[in-house]
């Protein structure tokens, strides 16, 4: 096969820079939250803390094969979808390996971890594991058909199913973004973004105080710290493939830093200022807003 | 050759001999009966044969050596000798099986017997009007007397009501005569019909008073319930003989007074026929007692042949070959399931689960349904396509319509009884089969299959008993008595090398089907070694639906494609019922699959216009308006196979009820029959529009709903088998939203629908069913936590969901990125936004699947359980292996299928550069989805191990529960009623309207024949007027008064 083997330590470079960045980002994130709660929050370097610390930690305890895949499923997960989608446009050096497969690819493999996860999580047995996944699963399937119909949307103005295509047909200015061209797709597809970052009003997922944590309830230590790594990548990942498709793309890591940021502050504000809907709330609510701007902009495309 | 009249001198000799032997000589003079009996059906044999094989030119018999008019004639010609001889033979068995009733009443009874066989022949043969009213006569006193050989009040008071009704009938009938001898100057028939008897001055009058009174002889719909009274009441054997002999003496009397009316009178015929055949046999469908529901059909089947003769102007020289084959089915299965009812002991139809024990005697009554429902290979079949050929050449939809609802109704009852036989409680009291009872059965079924092969010999059309395929499956009748193993070996073996030996002859896409059929289907079997003992019909019936699936492919015309889905639904009828509480789900299956089955038979005739048959090729060439319409009649009908919504509710309960091995074959095999159709359909005649409907839109339509609604209503399952098989119901939605994009994508992704949903659907209910084998339930919640005891099963399942769902990287990604990609190039956006939204939906119900099976808390019982029996698995890997290898080299099939499909579809192909596969839209490299995939996981796998190197198993409860430690796997595995939230939110979209609506349907249908039934209140004065109205309203609407 006819493979540039150079691909792979870029592919690292890319994965290291967005672990940090993701580690960075998410304290910020945790930290503007608790700003707009009134209270201090964590300090920018704590889950850099909390990462060796599980690391660190020996655990002697497996409920089973697939508890113990579970983790291992997640971060792959992540790893996988970062790397599937190139991270900056133009650059060779961080196309990453998107030869192997286009949006769809990307796509689906959002649910290899989410699956192996659920599988792993479902292994201990524990009820709680259980209730979080149904509920995370139920809600999902709703909020992913808006980003779904958006993708389908945008796929269809462009005509291809190539990210790096889509990124190369927004260039030449702002307003050729998606955003721009294609509002109904992106308005669609924000919505359903807000579904899938686990922030308020759509947290009923981890649920806190009723179901302590859901599916990762058993997790603890090293494999915990996987599960960890990956919050800090798969988010991330996911506002790349949004970037990319509805945001013109980047040029340049600080531009993507950026756009990333930005993106994800949709959801915080959003989540600082509305209370957290049950699970059959969130699904009529996304089937209600979201479904119909999707449809919308698949029709008028 | 001895001459016809001794059908008639013998039989009235011996009758007069009878009455002098002595009284004790029971033996001997049931010994002459029989001989004499025996001596006319061999007169009658000889005949048939001269005409039949020698070509030998019809004889008349002159009585005064005068010719006609001045003397009576009776005439044998190839007819006359065929009827003869039904009568004589039927009269023989009965005499045979009536034995004991005939020993008990002396020798007089059985010279009325032999004078009642004498009068049904000379209603044949004679020639003479007022000849055939002396027969009549004749048949009604001796009818009467026999009807009194039986025991008990009913059948005293229904032989008296029959004497009155007939006295009525007889006077009309000599009225006639008078009026029309009057009228013509000639008793002679064909005098009649020459001399124009209905253009005289009074004919009209006179002939109809003979027609009605031979009509009425018929037991028309509603001037029959003496008729029913009798089939009730009488002894078995005789209502044998009263349905088969006296029924095919009167049609042919019938038959003969139509040649007198001429074509004005064939639409009354029609009419009253019709009427007959569809109201009878609705009001059997309530009926619960087995001899008043055979009176029923009895009475619906006479019917449904009058109608046949009233449509000799578009039948022609065809009237006898479609009228004779539903008659010889009628009266060998009418004449055998009487002869069958006198060896059950009780009347209600459930008491028939005594013939259980017998599997002789269940292969009787199934080759009786078979014969009196059409089934292929026996002559009704052959004469129902005739039929129908000739109806939708003429353009009578209706008549056509209403024939073949009548036909369903029929199917309902029949099948629902032999769902009762197989399935009920059997009385504890074993039947008994003395010989003289026993051998007129076997003779009717010998009967049954003989005439088959000779209709199928004639019908022109090849013979259905000659193919290969369906011979082989025949032959496990006869070797049903070896052990299970040795059939399943031959089984695989006969599969196996038939494909062997023909797949040259295949194109690529039949090619994908036979492959599936056939070695898929032996790979199934492979699981059947599992069953021990000889499990008797299994094979027979399982290798009936592989016949008729593989004889499908093979067809290509349009007669010998319908005789293959037949075959195979029929086939895989038996194989539902087999399950333990398949009864109901396997009745509602053959009702659909026999409703799906005759839009296609009506779309075929409708297709061809007469032709008796042509090629599936040449539907390309039909136009408007008949094209949208036979598109339409195709598609439903197809689309009751794959179950799509609305016609899906058979599904779950068949699928789910099946045994272990069965459920794979019905749901990763059988399916694909539906779709084979479909794409022989689509491929062939295209886009369609009626009422300016493009109708392939219309099925993207309920492909979507199908696959959207399907895999709603599968996270709802409690029951694993039933959720795999709704998730079957979407599967095939989304086959079918494939076909109508009409793309080449579209067709791809609907080919590896095909080939994955086969692996992958099998591979799960085989999974289930061993599961369900070890744990003794199907309920999901009852298990959990069976992943370390059963793990090959565990790793079956879970390739098959991750499969399923498409996550990459395996196989089932390649078909939804294929699938997206079609969809892309659809015209129709709002379609495909159901499809998007019934995608995610899948992975909750496959989700549950695997977790509350193998993972969550072990139940207390089941810590002891083992792996799934060997032979369960084994299939199971090996379909691992296939999904594995083609998940990884795609290109084995799918570059093929592309390459073929361009030729149908030009646009849109796939390239491949490498291993990279490439659309207009994007792009797909499964090696290295593989490898990328696999190298991250590996990696974090080893570090993960390295890290955590120490980890140990910790029990079962060890887990951070607040500080609690349950203690009770049930109230800690969360299973019951799984998605609770979603059933809030969206369980709207899932309430049974599809059950409801054809639940409505069915009551319907029952109450307005509980209804209709109360006409029948068995009194003689209602009676009479029933009659009296019946000959009224005939008139008013026959001559035209109105």
């Amino acid at each position: 096969m006819d493979f540039d083997w150079m691909k792979i330590p870029y592919a690292f470079l890319t994965v290291f820079i967005i672990v940090n960045y993701g580690l960075l980002l998410n304290a910020l994130i945790a930290k503007i939250a608790a700003r707009a709660g009134r209270r201090r929050g964590i300090p920018l370097w704590q889950n850099y803390i909390d990462l060796i610390k599980n690391y660190g930690l020996r655990s002697s305890i497996t409920h089973g094969v697939m508890f113990y895949l579970g983790p291992v499923f997640r971060l792959a997960g992540g790893v996988g979808l970062l790397l599937f989608v190139p991270s900056i446009y133009g650059s060779e050096m961080f196309s990453n390996l998107s030869f192997a497969g286009d949006l769809i690819l990307a796509l689906y493999f959002i649910f290899f971890g989410t699956l192996g996860m659920a599988l792993g999580a479902a292994e201990s047995g524990h009820p709680h594991a259980a209730i979080g996944i149904t509920r995370g699963l139920s809600q999902v399937s709703m909020a992913e058909l808006p980003l779904g119909l958006a993708v389908f949307s945008v796929a269809l103005q462009y005509h291809t199913l190539s990210v790096t295509d889509i990124v190369a047909a927004q260039q030449g200015g702002m307003l050729h973004w998606t955003l721009f061209t294609n509002p109904l797709a992106v308005a669609a597809a924000m919505l359903s973004f807000l579904g899938s970052m686990m922030r308020p009003p759509f947290d009923v997922v981890l649920a806190p105080q009723e179901i302590p944590i859901g599916p990762p309830t058993e997790y603890h230590s090293s494999y915990l710290a996987l599960m960890q790594t990956n919050r800090a990548i798969f988010p991330i990942a996911k506002i790349i493939i949004y970037m990319n498709l509805f945001f013109g793309g980047a040029l340049s890591w600080p531009a993507l830093f950026l756009k990333v940021f930005l993106i994800y502050m949709v959801s915080v504000l959003v989540g600082v200022v509305f209370p957290r809907f049950r699970v059959e709330q969130s699904i009529l609510w996304f089937l209600v807003w979201a479904v119909p701007l999707g449809v919308l902009s698949i029709v008028l495309v | 050759m001895v001459s016809a009249v001794y059908l008639i001198v013998a039989a009235l000799a011996v009758a007069f001999l009878l009455g002098m032997l002595k009284e004790k000589w029971l033996g001997a003079a049931w010994g002459l009966t029989l001989a004499t009996l025996a001596f006319m059906s061999w007169v009658s044999a000889d005949w048939l044969w001269a005409f039949a094989v020698n070509g030998a030119a019809p004889v008349d018999i002159l009585t005064a050596a005068t010719p006609p008019p001045y003397a009576i004639n009776l005439r044998m010609g190839l007819p006359e000798a065929a009827l003869t001889l039904l009568i004589n033979v039927s009269g023989l068995f009965s005499a045979l099986y009536l034995k004991d009733a005939l020993f008990a009443r002396g020798r007089q009874s059985m010279a009325v017997l032999l004078v009642a066989v004498m009068a049904l022949c000379g209603i044949v043969l004679t020639r003479d009007i007022f000849n055939l009213f002396v027969f009549f006569e004749l048949a009604v006193i001796t009818t009467s007397g026999l009807i009194l050989l039986s025991d008990g009040e009913h059948a005293l008071a229904a032989g008296f009501k029959y004497l009155i009704v007939s006295q009525f009938m007889s006077a009309m009938l000599l009225l006639g005569i008078v009026f029309a001898y009057h009228a013509t100057g000639t008793l002679n028939i064909d005098g009649m019909a020459a001399a124009g008897l209905g253009l005289k001055e009074g004919g009209m009058i006179a002939f109809f008073l003979m027609f009605i009174a031979v009509v009425a002889e018929l037991k028309p719909f509603p001037a029959n319930g003496w008729a029913l009274d009798i089939y009730e009441a009488a002894h078995p054997a005789f209502a044998a003989l009263f349905s088969a002999a006296s029924g095919a003496a009167t049609l042919f009397a019938a038959d003969k007074l139509l040649a007198i009316g001429g074509p004005d009178w064939y639409p009354v015929a029609t009419g009253v026929g019709l009427l007959t055949f569809v109201a009878s046999n609705l009001l059997a469908l309530p009926q619960t007692r087995d001899r008043r529901l055979l009176g029923y059909s009895s009475v619906a089947q006479i019917g449904l042949i009058l109608a046949v003769l009233g449509q000799r102007d578009i039948l022609g020289a065809q009237t006898y070959y479609i009228a004779g084959g539903i008659l010889v089915a009628h009266a060998l299965a009418k004449a055998g399931l009487y002869w069958l009812s006198g060896l059950v002991a009780e009347r209600e139809l459930e008491a028939w689960a005594a013939l259980r024990a017998r599997p002789l005697l269940v292969f009787a009554f199934i080759s009786f349904v078979g014969l009196l429902t059409g089934l292929p290979p026996f002559p009704g079949f052959y004469a129902k396509w005739e039929l129908m050929g000739h109806l939708a050449g003429a353009g009578r939809y209706t008549f056509m319509a209403l024939i073949l609802f009548g036909a369903l109704v029929e199917a309902g009852y029949l099948f629902r009884w032999f769902g009762y036989l197989i399935k009920r409680e059997a009385p504890e009291e074993r039947i008994t089969t003395p010989a003289h009872k026993l051998i007129p059965v076997l003779a009717a079924v010998v009967a049954g299959w003989v005439l088959g092969f000779l209709w199928g010999r004639l019908s022109g059309h090849g013979n259905l008993l000659l193919v290969l395929p369906l011979l082989f499956a025949l032959s496990f009748l006869l070797l049903d008595w070896l052990p299970a193993w040795v059939k399943n070996t031959l089984a695989i073996a006969g599969m196996s090398a038939f494909l062997y030996l023909t797949y040259t002859e295949y194109d690529p896409l039949r090619l994908i089907f036979a492959v599936i059929f056939l070695l898929g289907g032996a790979v199934t079997l492979l699981a059947s070694y599992d069953a021990h003992g000889r499990r008797v019909g299994f094979y027979p019936a399982v290798m009936l639906m592989y016949a008729g699936m593989i004889m499908l492919v093979r067809a290509t015309g349009s007669f010998d494609f319908f005789a293959a889905w037949e075959l195979l639904t029929v086939g895989s009828y038996f194989l539902i019922l087999r399950g333990k509480h398949s009864e109901p789900h396997a009745l509602s299956y053959i009702l659909f699959s026999l409703g799906g089955a005759f839009m296609i038979l009506a779309g075929f005739a409708v297709a061809a216009q007469g032709a008796p048959q042509f090629e599936l090729a040449s539907l390309k060439g039909l136009a408007a308006p008949l094209a949208p319409l036979v598109f339409l009649l195709l598609a439903l009908g197809f689309m009751t196979k794959t179950a799509t919504i609305g016609l899906h509710i058979w599904l779950p309960g068949a699928h789910a009820e099946a045994e272990t091995d069965v459920s794979p074959m019905v749901s990763g095999i059988l399916l694909k029959a539906g779709l084979y159709g479909l794409m022989v359909l689509l491929l062939s005649m295209g886009k369609q529009k009626l009422l300016g409907i493009e109708l392939t839109h219309a099925m993207l339509w309920a492909g979507a709903l199908t696959a959207l609604l399907g895999n709603l209503m599968a996270i709802f399952q409690e029951d694993a088998k039933r959720l795999l098989a709704y998730s079957s119901i979407g599967q095939m939605g989304y086959a079918l939203f494939g076909l109508a994009l009409m793309n080449h994508l579209g067709w791809l992704m609907a080919l590896m629908f095909v080939i994955n949903h086969y692996v992958y659907k099998s591979m799960l209910f085989l999974s289930v069913g061993g599961v369900a084998k070890r744990t003794g339930t199907r309920e999901m919640y009852r298990m959990g936590g069976l992943i370390t005891l059963m793990p090959l099963s565990f790793i079956a399942t879970l390739i098959g969901i991750i499969a399923v769902s498409g996550v990459p990287p395996l196989s089932g990604f390649g078909g939804r990125w294929i699938f997206y990609n079609a969809i892309l190039t659809n015209d129709y956006r709002l379609p495909t936004v159901l499809i998007f939204l019934s995608g995610p939906i899948a992975f909750l119900y496959l989700f549950r699947l695997i977790h509350t099976i193998f993972l969550g808390q072990l139940k207390d019982e089941h810590r002891r359980l083992k792996e799934a029996p060997f032979w369960i698995v084994l299939p199971q890997m090996i379909y691992v292996a296939i999904l594995m290898v083609v998940a990884v080299v795609p290109g084995l099939v799918l570059r093929h299928v592309n390459a073929y499909l361009t030729q149908f579809f030009p646009e849109g192909a796939l390239v491949w550069e490498g291993n990279q596969i490439s659309s207009s839209f994007g792009y797909w490299n499964p090696v290295a989805i593989m490898i990328v995939v696999g190298v991250i996981f590996v990696l974090l796998l080893g570090w993960l191990m390295f890290i955590n190197r120490r980890a140990q198993k910790v029990k079962q409860f060890n887990m951070v529960f607040a500080a609690e430690r349950p203690f009770r796997p049930e109230t800690t595995h969360f299973a019951w009623n799984f998605f609770a939230p979603y059933r809030k939110a969206m369980g709207f979209l899932v309430q049974p309207f599809a059950t409801r609506f054809w639940g409505a349907v069915t009551d319907v249908l029952h109450t307005s024949a509980d209804l209709v039934r109360r006409l029948y209140d068995g009194n003689g004065q209602t009676y009479a007027f029933h009659f009296l109205a019946f000959v009224v309203v005939v008139y008013v609407l026959g001559t035209g008064v109105l």
